[in-house]
């Protein structure tokens, strides 16, 4: 029991029997934003998935996994059903298709309402314009009466941040919300999900894999590769010193993207990531890691673990800083 | 809206007065003397050439024709060579029993297909059901299936008049053909549509708001599916209220299609012409009844892009 937004332990996610997760230690405090990064495959949409209870049907995420101190592993359908949208919030990627196009969005949003708190017609509509109007949105109860086709992008994703804090969760799971957006949009977008942490207290999980968009929002940082966790620490520490290759392999990508450094000057890691069904002895990482030995093929690296900072290397590129 | 609305309406009336023109030529190509066939016995040509004057069959085509146009703006469909009734009360006769079989055969075929077609994409094995169902009713001719359905229920269980007629239960048998081979085209398609709408991300993120599947179902993904099924609807209101023959012929249903056959068969011209008219204009106007009905349900189809 704890009173984090998200306290994640030993949580484990298979596709028939492929293994997505492995193993991932996640917590994310109130108030508080971790990105959570990594290449396509590296499975950290399913472990967000997890946390959210939104993995395809037939999947199941093992281990414990704590929303607002509330266990969600093993919950049953209806007191999952409870929980969504109250306690865990969701924000999709793509807002044109995570909108239903047939209904007015104040509609989507007073849905919640609703369903969770038993609400009439008129004070869900209410409380819905104060959702968009907190959101910052011009003219809210005009805006709540239109379709999602009838609005911009940055409107649509504007509603589904008002969707997703509706009922005040205690953990959003943001799923790339800014993928999709053009640069400005994503940077008021970003800016409107900073003062709503503070605002709301909601501990915000967000995805993504577009390292300019950590360096802006994210207070803390875990770095998946291949279904692990395999580095975790405040931004400052993951961005200054990564002690794991692969996410200094990452980081230098980035920097050469600032740059704008020609296209064979930029950085890139070699290889490719593993796929679901390829079983990579020990590090999932070695057979791309400049730094790896005999000892990173045959054993898998233990997660070494302070209050902080967590890495799971055998040769971490700053070895005073490892806890 | 209003605009697309005067456009449609325009376009309808040009497509039924296309109908009218190219079905009043192609009676006359039809071999055949109406003056022949309404006294078949008469042996001398005077009395033929009496007929054909009074009908004025030997008028030339054109002034025929002319004469057929200026009646219908008066909107006198003109009267029937065998029954001597006029047209338009032969057809007033008729369209009632008509539309109730076209309207329990649509409830019969909806009712089935979306039942089918939700079950379908929520499970497997009834999905492969839905595909040996759809296979089989497709491929039926409409009167095998008619007289199957009159030998079982009819002769053998009895439950059902087998004479014909027009009654609440000489109506079943006939609304279930329609409804039997009408339902594998709901079915498929609302087995499409709401297997899409399922896996949709907005219906993620109505789950991700805690919304419960029956609601899901009924609240989200219908409005999505009620779209193309109105659309169907629409096209097979009109199609059937232009005169299911086959159905009404083996089931002896007096409906328009009935007249519709009788009266080729006896070269009955003005009669064909006014089911004609009847069957364009059912057509026309259900199909633009739907699309508005789909504006209704579907914000997309009211941007004039969306047409």
């Amino acid at each position: 029991m704890s009173d984090a937004a998200l306290e994640a332990r030993n949580v484990y996610v298979r596709y028939g029997g492929l293994p997505a997760v492995v193993d991932a230690d996640l917590r994310v405090e109130r108030g508080e934003v971790v990105a959570l990064i990594g290449e396509t495959g590296s499975g950290k949409s399913s472990l967000a998935f997890a946390v959210a209870r939104l993995l395809p049907p037939g999947t199941y995420a093992t281990g414990s996994i704590e929303i607002g101190g509330r266990e969600i592993v093993g919950l049953v359908p209806s007191q999952m059903r409870a929980l969504r949208g109250a306690s865990i919030g969701y924000i999709a990627q793509d807002s044109m298709a995570a909108l239903n196009p047939t209904t007015r969005v104040g509609w989507q949003i007073a849905e919640a309402f609703r369903i969770h708190e038993n609400v009439g017609r008129r004070q869900s509509w209410a409380r819905t314009v104060d959702a968009l109007r907190r959101v910052r949105i011009a003219q809210p109860a005009e805006v709540a009466r239109l379709y999602p086709h009838q609005l911009s992008g940055g409107m649509r994703q504007r509603v589904m941040i008002a969707m997703a804090l509706a009922l005040l969760p205690a953990l959003v799971v943001a799923d790339e919300p800014t993928t999709a957006l053009d640069v400005s949009t994503q940077a008021e977008i970003l800016e409107l999900v900073m003062s709503l942490r503070t605002e709301t207290g909601a501990g915000i999980l967000w995805i993504t894999h577009d390292m300019g968009v950590v360096a802006e929002l994210a207070d803390r940082v875990a770095v998946m590769y291949g279904g692990r966790i395999v580095e975790q620490g405040t931004a400052e520490q993951v961005f200054d010193a990564p002690l794991h290759p692969y996410s200094d392999a990452l980081l230098k990508t980035l920097r050469d993207l600032r740059r704008g450094a020609p296209g064979s000057a930029m950085f890139q890691i070699e290889g490719q990531p593993p796929s679901l069904s390829q079983t990579i002895s020990g590090c999932a990482f070695h057979p791309r890691c400049p730094h790896a030995d005999e000892r990173c093929v045959v054993e898998d690296p233990p997660v070494e673990a302070s209050e902080t900072r967590r890495v799971a290397c055998h040769h971490p590129l700053v070895v005073a800083a490892v806890p | 809206m209003a605009r697309r609305l005067i456009v449609r309406l325009g376009l309808g009336l040009i497509a039924v007065l296309g109908v009218i023109v190219v079905t009043f030529f192609l009676e006359y190509v039809v071999p055949g003397d109406p003056a022949r066939a309404l006294a078949p016995r008469a042996r001398d040509r005077a009395t033929i050439e009496q007929i054909q004057k009074e009908l004025h069959l030997d008028d030339p085509l054109v002034v025929q024709f002319g004469a057929f146009v200026d009646r219908l703006a008066h909107g006198d469909l003109g009267t029937s060579y065998i029954r001597g009734e006029s047209v338009s009360s032969l057809l007033w006769s008729r369209l009632p029993t008509t539309a109730i079989l076209a309207f329990a055969g649509v409830v019969v075929e909806v009712l089935l297909g979306t039942v089918l077609g939700t079950l379908a994409a929520m499970n497997r094995r009834v999905s492969a059901f839905v595909t040996s169902f759809n296979l089989v009713f497709l491929a039926i001719p409409a009167f095998t299936l008619g007289l199957g359905l009159l030998l079982i229920f009819g002769f053998w269980m009895g439950l059902v008049p087998v004479t014909g007629g027009f009654g609440p239960r000489e109506l079943i048998l006939p609304a279930l053909s329609l409804g039997l081979m009408g339902a594998p085209w709901y079915a498929q398609i609302v087995r499409d549509q709401m297997s899409d709408s399922l896996s949709s991300a907005y219906t993620r993120t109505a789950v991700a708001k805690g919304v419960s599947d029956r609601r899901i179902l009924l609240r989200h993904s219908a409005r999505n599916v009620a779209s193309p099924v109105l659309t169907m609807i629409g096209m097979d209101l009109g199609l059937y209220l232009s005169g299911v023959v086959v159905v009404e012929t083996v089931f002896g249903w007096p409906g328009i299609g009935q007249l519709a056959v009788n009266s080729l068969q006896q070269l009955d011209r003005p009669v064909v012409m006014g089911t004609v008219i009847v069957g364009a204009v059912a057509v026309i106007a259900f199909n633009l009844v739907a699309d508005l009905l789909r504006m209704v349900v579907d914000p997309r189809a009211r941007t004039e892009e969306g047409a």
